[in-house]
Order: structure tokens, then C-alpha cells, then sequence
């Protein structure tokens, strides 16, 4: 098997693994860094984020609101030591990334412009039109060409973590041309491979997003940290899931449902505003406005067609100009994907499944349990999220702790040594030799596709919007005997060059495992909390039994283990969680005694 | 041993396979018409140099029925090539402005044919004023 | 909404580096709906009749650039472009014409990222800032200059629609020196020096021969022929300018 050595190796080249890389390769040219992709960076996930980053910039805002926002939007499961780290390192991150050439939109005087977004007291979001993390993704990959320090292996798979006396030492990747294993030896790793969306039917999730790394991690015994909180999107389009960008109602879009009702006002998110008004109505955080779309299916009041149920985004009132301006890729999807025009017609959209809050979980300065194994953005949980992230967050968080993983690596990385090389490569073949069983095995009868398939059914019947005990456990079980019949998968193409049949097949090894830790990271929170609802008597937040963070641990040939950990709380102590005109009145008491 | 073996598919023929290219091919060889004329004018200044009775007999072969169907299909291919070179001025040129204002890509094609009419029309008034 | 009996033929050029001497086509009949892409109508037959056929995919929102191919011989980005418009059509489905092909609908981009790599593709400041002093200032016509060439996304349809590329695989092509010209109008940047060796090179611009199919292809309207042409009257000034700079300078 081939080898190479470098000092940090990356897995995953979207926002998070290049703002690492190029972390590393400022704070030392000295360190070889390898950027492991298994698509070219520019393909990453990252590219389809819509609507924007969020970092204070207003002088009436502050790194405190930000604070606020993200913490009760998160429903007091944050880490709030690094959510205050976050919010004061957005803005200098943001306008670094100007220096580097991202296209922020302006304003008329040659400043950069903020938008309006959902649970964020005040505009403190950053976009690019509605292009926001296509502009990010190609300026961090462009300005990642700069650096000769970052050697890139695009499209190769990582399969396994090697170990060495305890600590991580590096990686093990399949050259996806050539269908060649290669073992990559580092003194740190760091995982920055995305979320996991795609383990459910509907979601806005590029083909890619199959939770890689945090399978990976999860194996070697790291913890997935609070798996159960998946965010929906309320604002999807029906069947294949894309996105139709938060920034649509930032920018004033209203959602009616069939009656042309703004249905919000029933749901705590009232009264009713003509103008965009923050933390009211459509400004509502992402789980309240996903949980108001299926309350109204129940009763009846979305619209039904060929494309089963809908509500509707109306945007007609912005006009065709500002429509173009701000939301010109929106204004192309409708177009192109649902032949309407969004000037003239409503765009019908439902909640779909878009970010995993939950990941591998990692402290403050991006280090997980397993010494020299460190983890940023989606894949990761670091704790800024809780139970529901707040949109702008994640962009943000890529760029500050894509940062602070690159520089905890290479502090690291000075530091350590490399593994034991046969001891690697033992582990390395091992690596290949049960991929390659999985491969070349006969007598089964089943197909990746139809079991992907069946898993991604389960999710979303089990651990939708709304979760309940009887339904959950089915999916629990299902997802063990889908783990089984795993064993009996039959891969037709049996050659090395682009096997990407064997591929999707590693990949559901790794949802199968991702998916089995969300539903019994479900199951076993018997509260409702942010994007984790429950009708089963457990409707209510319960601080006293779960202010705490899920930790599930690998069990081979089993459910994960269950464990909570403690959360960190610095300076807001958990209140009722209230949005619009009650929310507004719930701060100004908390205000007054200061006053 | 990797077994990758990159196929590279020929070239042969490419221009038949898209219309676009066949117009492509089109408009480039049309530029041999330009160059036909201008060899025809480069033969009567020789011509001419040669005396009078060599050019009185060059403005004559002008005059057969050949030559003014050779005539004929030279402006036929110069005028295309000048509309096809028209059509692409908006993505050659840099962006124009006037008054502050882009011009939109069909105002730059329009602009190149009212320059061109405008321009023929002005040498033909002058040349028919000096006759 | 469709008869869900509708089926279309789709032919797909296989090649397979292991099995196959050459390319073939292979004719599949796939049940379609009115909302499927050409993306799906592939996805379907990998999933449900040939696990082997191989493409590249991923954000099916025609933003990450992955899925290009010849559809009917025009470049396009399978994810959206529509069944419906074809059918009762056949469609036939080639990779992306002028790269080698790798595998079925899989084309070897690595010479493509060389010459994106190769033409300085990042600010090349003007004059150095921290965050500390705040982001560049840029009026709304500063940031028109560039901004059409900056939503490139790489999908590399433009090289696919190049006959110069295709005869000249060096050319730098049209998508690269989008992004050159990107950067070079940048009111940020100052490298347009640096990169202008590049554009007056034997592989640069003058290679173009102006057919401007690549913009037409192009699904995000960067305008690639545009950045080409332009950036030849760039090198030309900058050619005959030379002869009348002092000695000296560059």
C-alpha cells in the first residue's frame, strides 16, 4: 500500500476543511498539509448555503444579542462558553473573508450590507445575494491555491482513522480513479466532512452528505454529541427537497397557507406584521416555523396536490427587481424546477430536512476525545447549535472554528509525533481487507439502492418533525435489521477504476451507523426540546432531567450506548423560550431590574 | 498498478456535430470572400500600374456577366461575414458605455450595423459626387 | 401532473476502462415523471437497472457543477434540464466532450484544475489590510466589474463547448480565464501584472478563435468569451505599451 506522510491531514474540502487548511498553512508554511476531498473542495456541500453568515456589524447590535439569540434559539442546550467565543470571532472571520475576495453585497456607499434573518434580534447577516456559500466556498478554495504548504487529494475517500498508543496518526483513503487504497500518516487529523442529511427520504442535502467522518470518528470510540436534534427547513420544495433560501423571508416573503392565511400568528410567533419585523412570524426560528407547517397539515390547511402537501411562499409582493437583485438564484430555481414565476405566483414549499445539529463532539478549541483527532463545522459539535441552529449560524461557525480546528492541528502537530508505521499499516490493510469483503462478497441478494431507500423511509417516519416512543422504536429496529441485511448486499461492478457502486456502499455503511445514533439518541430523550418534538406525553421541556447533552457511543453489532453530559451555562440561565410579541415582552422584563 | 486508461474521443468532423459550429465554419470561411475581393482590387492597381490599355482592359473583364456573378457572391459572403461579426461584437468588445449606461448586447449589434450602413452609404455618396 | 406510464429511451455512451476497448452506447427505457431531471433519469437507471453506470453528482440545484454532459451533443447540466422536453424522444447522453473520459459519464478533470490553479486565482492585494481595519470599500460599480465573471462554478460546460480546446487540450480555456479576468477586475486586487505573462502566452487567449459557444452554453451566464476577448485587447495594449515605457520598469 502506498504511504504519505504529512503534518495535518484534512478530511473533507468544503468551508470548514479549507479554512482549516489555510489556518495551518499561515500559522506555519512549515507544515505539509493533506486536503483529502472525496469531490473536487468547489463540489463540497457548502456551495448551496443560500442565504448568509451571521457576525454583529450594526452599531445598535452586539456580540451579547448575537449571543442571546443563538443560545435561546438553541433552547439552552449551547455550550455558552463557546457560543461567546463564536459571536465576537463572526465579524472578524466575515471581514477577513472579505480581504480574500468573497463578493459580500453592498450597500450604496461601498460597505458591506446585512440582511434580516429567523431568531436574530437584529440584521446581522451577511450574504452574497442568495449565493452566499457558493461565494464562500470558491473565495476559500481560490485563496487555498495560494498556499503550496496544502497538498490536495481531490476526490479520494477517506474509509478509516489509524491509531497509534492512543492517539489518531492519520487516514486511510481509496483514490476513487483508480480504486487504490493509500495510507496517509499525520500528526493531527482533523474531520470537516459535512453533515448527514441524506440518511433521511426529504432533505435539501447534496448527494455527498452521507456523514463520513462522523461514522469514522464514531467508530473509534469519539461520541456523537446530541444526534436527535435534526433541523427541518420549513421552506423546501416538495419532492426533491431544495432549498428555498431563509433570506426569502428576511427579505419580507410571507408563508400562507391554503386559505392564504398567515397561519404564524397561531403559533406563538404573532401578531401579525406587515413589514419584516425580527423574531415575529416569518422572522421565527427554523423549528417553530417547521412545527406550525405540520400542526396545519393536521388540521387540514395545507394545500393538496400531485405534489402531496404544501404551503405557500409568497414573495409577489417584493416585485421583480428586488427579487432579481436579492434572490436571483431563487428566482432561477422556481423557474427552471417548478416553471413559475415568482414575481406572479406563490412558490409552494414544505418542511424538509436540512442541517444535524449534532456531531462529533468536540471541546471549544475543536479536539475530540481521541488525542490528535480534531473536528469543525457541521460534522462537528462544538456546541454552538444545541437543539436548533439558528440560520447564518453555520457559515459562520465554518470560517471561526474551520479556524480554530487549523490551529489547534498544527499547535498539535508540533508537538506529536508520527505513529508507528507498521503498526499503521497493519490497521490500514485490516481497513481495506473488510471494504474489499464487503466488495467482492456473492450470495446475498441485496442492493445499496433499495436499502438506502428503506433507511431513509425509516428516518423520516420515525424521526420527523414530530417523534413519538411507538414509532421511534420501529425505526430503532429497522435500522438493526437493515444493519444485517447489509451483510448480504451484492456489488455488480466488481472493477477498480470509479467504483462509485462500491462507494455509495461505504457511504450507507456509514448511514446505517449515523442513522442507528439520531433514532436512539431520539428515543431515549423523553422531553420536547428545539428541533426534538414529541406527542407522546413528552411534549414539554424538561430542564430537570435533560438540560443535559446526549453523548452516544459505538457499539459494534449493537444500539449505541447512551450517556448525557453536562452543559455549559455562563451567563443566560434557561428561561421560557418566546418569540414574537411574547418574546419581546419576556426580555423587557428580564431588562428591567438592570434598567 | 492503476488500471485508468483515459479514452480521448477524436476530433474528426466536429464541426458537422453542432449547428452552432457549422455556422462557426460558416462565418471563418467567409472571410476568404473578404480576401478574394481585396485580390481583385490588388490585381487592378497592378493593372493599372501597367499602363492604360492594361487597365481599360481590366475595367472591362470586370463587365462580363462572370464577372459580376463572381461580384455578386464575393458581397453576398462579405455582407455575411460582416453580420456574423456583428452578432459577436457584444462578447468581443469590452463593456461599451454611454452616458454612464451599459449598452445591452443588442444595442451594440445594432449600433455595428447602423456604423456599417451609415459608413457604405458615405463612401458611395462620395465616390458617386467625385464621378 | 404525468401518466405515470411514460417512458423514455435514453442512451447512454458507456465506456468502461477495464471491460472496453472503446466507447459503446447502451439503450435504456426508463418510466419517467414530468418533474425528472436528466440527473434522475440516470440516478434511476444506476439504481434500478446497472449499479456500474457512473457519473458525478451531488447538490441537484445547479450550483456545485458537478453534473455536466453532452445531452443530445449540447453541454448542459443534467440536474436541470427536464425528461419532458425530449420525450417522445430518445436522448442520448455523452461525457463531456474534449476531456477524456474516465469512465461511462466521468471525464478526467485534472487538467482543468492545473490551469484554474495556474492563473492566480485569489486577491492579489492592492494595498494590505487586517480585519481590524474593516473590509475593503467597494461602490456598487466597482463590484458590477466583476462580480458576472465571479459565478463561475467551475462546471467546465464552456470547455466542452470549445473547439479550440478540444484541438488544443494546453489552451487554458474559457472557464480559467473567466476567473483570471474575475480577479484582474477586481477594484481589490493588483496581480493583473502578474497574471498578464499568462494571458499573452501560447496557451492563452489568442489561442480563442471567437466562436462564443461557450457563452452561449454557460448555465450561470458568466460570459466566458467576453473575459477571453477582452483580456486580447489587454495583452496587445500591454504588448506595444512596452515599447514606449522606460527601460526598467514592468
Amino acid at each position: 500500500m502506498e504511504t504519505y506522510k504529512a503534518d495535518v491531514v484534512i478530511v473533507g474540502g468544503g468551508g470548514a476543511g479549507l479554512r482549516a487548511a489555510i489556518a495551518v498553512a499561515e500559522s506555519d508554511p512549515l507544515l505539509k498539509i493533506a486536503l483529502v476531498s472525496k469531490v473536487y473542495p468547489m463540489r463540497s456541500h457548502t456551495v448551496a448555503a443560500e442565504g448568509g453568515a451571521a457576525g454583529a456589524r450594526q452599531a445598535h447590535d452586539s456580540f451579547d444579542f448575537h449571543f442571546h439569540d443563538t443560545v435561546g434559539g438553541g433552547d439552552w442546550l449551547c455550550e455558552q462558553d463557546v457560543v461567546e467565543y463564536f459571536v465576537s470571532h463572526c465579524p472578524t472571520e466575515l471581514t477577513r473573508l472579505e480581504h480574500w475576495g468573497c463578493p459580500w453585497s453592498r450597500k450604496a456607499d461601498g460597505h458591506v450590507n446585512v440582511r434580516a434573518f429567523g431568531g436574530m434580534k437584529i440584521e446581522r447577516t451577511w450574504f452574497a445575494a442568495d449565493k452566499s456559500g457558493f461565494h464562500i466556498l470558491h473565495t476559500l478554495f481560490q485563496t487555498s491555491i495560494k498556499y503550496p504548504s496544502i497538498k490536495r487529494f481531490d476526490e479520494y475517500f477517506c474509509v478509516d482513522l489509524v491509531e497509534d498508543d492512543g492517539r489518531c496518526r492519520g487516514v486511510v483513503v481509496i483514490e476513487m480513479a483508480t480504486g487504490e487504497f493509500t495510507l496517509i500518516e499525520a500528526r493531527s487529523v482533523i474531520l470537516a466532512t459535512g453533515g448527514a442529511g441524506r440518511v433521511f427520504r426529504e432533505n435539501t442535502n447534496g448527494g455527498v452528505v452521507t456523514g463520513d467522518g462522523m461514522a469514522l470518528a464514531y467508530r473509534h470510540g469519539v461520541a456523537l454529541r446530541d444526534m436527535e436534534f435534526v433541523q427541518y427547513h420549513p421552506t423546501c420544495m416538495p419532492v426533491t427537497g431544495l432549498l428555498f433560501t431563509e433570506a426569502c423571508r428576511g427579505e419580507g416573503g410571507y408563508l400562507v397557507n391554503k386559505d392564504g392565511y398567515r397561519y404564524l400568528q397561531d403559533y406563538g410567533l404573532g401578531p401579525l406584521q406587515e413589514k419584516p419585523c425580527n423574531k415575529y412570524m416569518e422572522l421565527g426560528p427554523r423549528d417553530r416555523l417547521s412545527q406550525a407547517f405540520w400542526h396545519e397539515k393536521q388540521k387540514g390547511r395545507t394545500v393538496e396536490g400531485p405534489l402531496g402537501s404544501v404551503v405557500h411562499l409568497d414573495l409577489r409582493h417584493l416585485g421583480e427587481a428586488r427579487l432579481r437583485e436579492r434572490l436571483p438564484l431563487i428566482y432561477e430555481m422556481a423557474q427552471t424546477f417548478l416553471g413559475i414565476d415568482p414575481a406572479k405566483d406563490m412558490i409552494p414549499v414544505r418542511a424538509a430536512v436540512h442541517y444535524t445539529m449534532g456531531g462529533i463532539r468536540v471541546d471549544g478549541h475543536c479536539a475530540s476525545s481521541l488525542p490528535g483527532l480534531f473536528a469543525a463545522g457541521e460534522c462537528s459539535s462544538v456546541g454552538i447549535h444545541g437543539a436548533n441552529r439558528l440560520g447564518s449560524n453555520s457559515l459562520s461557525e465554518l470560517l471561526v472554528f474551520g479556524k480554530v480546528a487549523g490551529d489547534s492541528a498544527a499547535e498539535h502537530a508540533r508537538q506529536a509525533s508520527y505513529g508507528k508505521t507498521g503498526a499503521l499499516l497493519k490497521q490500514a490493510r485490516a481497513a481495506r481487507q473488510r471494504l474489499m469483503d464487503i466488495k467482492t462478497r456473492t450470495g446475498g441478494k441485496e442492493k445499496t439502492a433499495a436499502l438506502r431507500k428503506e433507511m431513509a423511509q425509516q428516518m423520516e417516519d420515525g424521526c420527523g418533525i414530530f417523534r413519538m416512543e411507538s414509532t421511534m422504536r420501529t425505526t430503532c429496529d429497522k435500522l438493526a435489521e437493515l444493519r444485517e441485511r447489509f451483510e448480504n448486499i451484492v456489488i455488480e461492478d466488481q472493477t477498480s477504476v470509479w467504483n462509485t457502486e462500491f462507494l455509495t456502499t461505504v457511504e450507507l455503511d456509514h448511514q446505517l451507523d449515523i442513522a442507528a445514533a439520531i433514532a436512539n439518541s431520539a428515543l431515549n430523550r423523553r422531553e420536547s426540546r428545539g428541533a426534538h418534538q414529541r406527542i407522546d406525553g413528552y411534549g414539554e421541556r424538561d430542564d430537570a432531567n435533560f438540560l443535559k447533552h446526549t453523548d452516544a457511543y459505538y457499539v459494534p453489532g449493537g444500539p449505541p450506548r447512551i450517556e448525557y453530559g453536562a452543559v455549559k451555562i455562563t451567563k443566560s440561565p434557561p428561561a421560557a423560550r418566546l418569540y414574537g410579541a411574547a418574546g419581546e415582552k419576556a426580555e423587557q422584563e428580564r431588562k428591567a431590574p438592570h434598567v | 498498478m492503476s488500471k485508468r486508461r483515459p479514452y480521448i474521443r477524436p476530433m474528426d468532423g466536429w464541426w458537422k456535430k453542432n449547428p452552432f459550429f457549422i455556422e462557426y465554419v460558416i462565418h471563418e470561411s467567409t472571410a476568404f470572400f473578404v480576401l478574394a475581393y481585396a485580390l481583385t482590387l490588388l490585381v487592378g492597381l497592378v493593372r493599372l500600374g501597367q499602363g492604360e490599355t492594361a487597365w481599360s482592359a481590366w475595367l472591362a473583364s470586370l463587365k462580363t456577366p462572370l464577372a459580376i456573378v463572381f461580384h455578386v457572391c464575393l458581397l453576398a459572403g462579405a455582407v455575411y461575414h460582416a453580420f456574423s461579426w456583428f452578432k459577436l461584437m457584444p462578447v468581443t468588445l469590452p463593456p461599451v458605455r454611454i452616458g454612464g449606461r451599459k449598452l445591452r448586447a443588442d444595442e451594440i449589434v445594432t449600433g455595428g450595423f447602423v456604423a456599417a450602413v451609415a459608413g457604405a452609404a458615405f463612401i458611395y455618396l462620395l465616390v458617386w459626387g467625385l464621378a | 401532473m404525468s401518466d405515470p406510464g411514460k417512458i423514455i429511451e435514453i442512451e447512454v455512451l458507456r465506456y468502461n476502462p477495464e471491460n472496453d476497448e472503446a466507447p459503446h452506447s447502451t439503450v435504456y427505457k426508463v418510466p419517467f415523471t414530468d418533474d425528472m431531471s436528466v440527473l434522475q433519469g440516470v440516478q434511476y437507471i444506476k439504481d434500478n437497472f446497472d449499479g456500474s453506470l457512473t457519473f458525478r453528482w451531488s447538490c441537484r440545484m445547479a450550483i456545485c457543477g458537478s453534473c455536466g454532459m453532452m445531452i443530445n451533443g449540447v453541454p448542459k447540466l443534467s440536474c436541470e434540464t427536464f425528461l419532458r422536453d425530449y420525450y417522445p424522444n430518445r436522448i442520448s447522453l455523452e461525457a463531456l466532450a474534449h476531456f477524456p473520459i474516465e469512465k461511462d459519464l466521468v471525464v478526467d478533470w485534472s487538467g482543468f484544475m492545473e490551469k484554474l490553479e495556474s492563473v492566480h486565482p485569489y486577491i492579489i492585494p492592492k494595498e494590505k489590510r487586517s480585519p481590524e481595519e474593516g473590509e475593503y470599500l467597494q461602490t456598487p460599480e466597482q463590484f458590477g466589474e466583476y462580480i458576472r465573471y465571479a459565478a463561475c462554478i467551475n462546471c467546465t460546460l464552456c470547455y466542452s463547448a470549445c473547439p479550440q480546446f478540444g484541438l488544443d487540450p494546453d489552451f487554458i480555456g474559457p472557464g480559467a480565464l473567466a476567473i483570471l479576468h474575475r480577479y484582474n477586475m477586481d477594484s481589490r486586487d493588483g496581480g493583473a501584472t502578474r497574471r498578464m505573462e499568462l494571458v499573452a502566452s501560447e496557451e492563452g487567449v489568442f489561442t480563442c478563435s471567437a466562436a462564443a459557444y461557450c457563452s452561449e452554453v454557460c448555465p450561470k451566464h458568466v460570459d466566458p468569451a467576453n473575459a477571453v476577448n477582452i483580456n486580447k485587447i489587454n495583452a496587445s495594449k500591454d504588448y506595444f505599451l512596452r515599447f514606449l515605457r522606460p527601460k526598467g520598469e514592468s
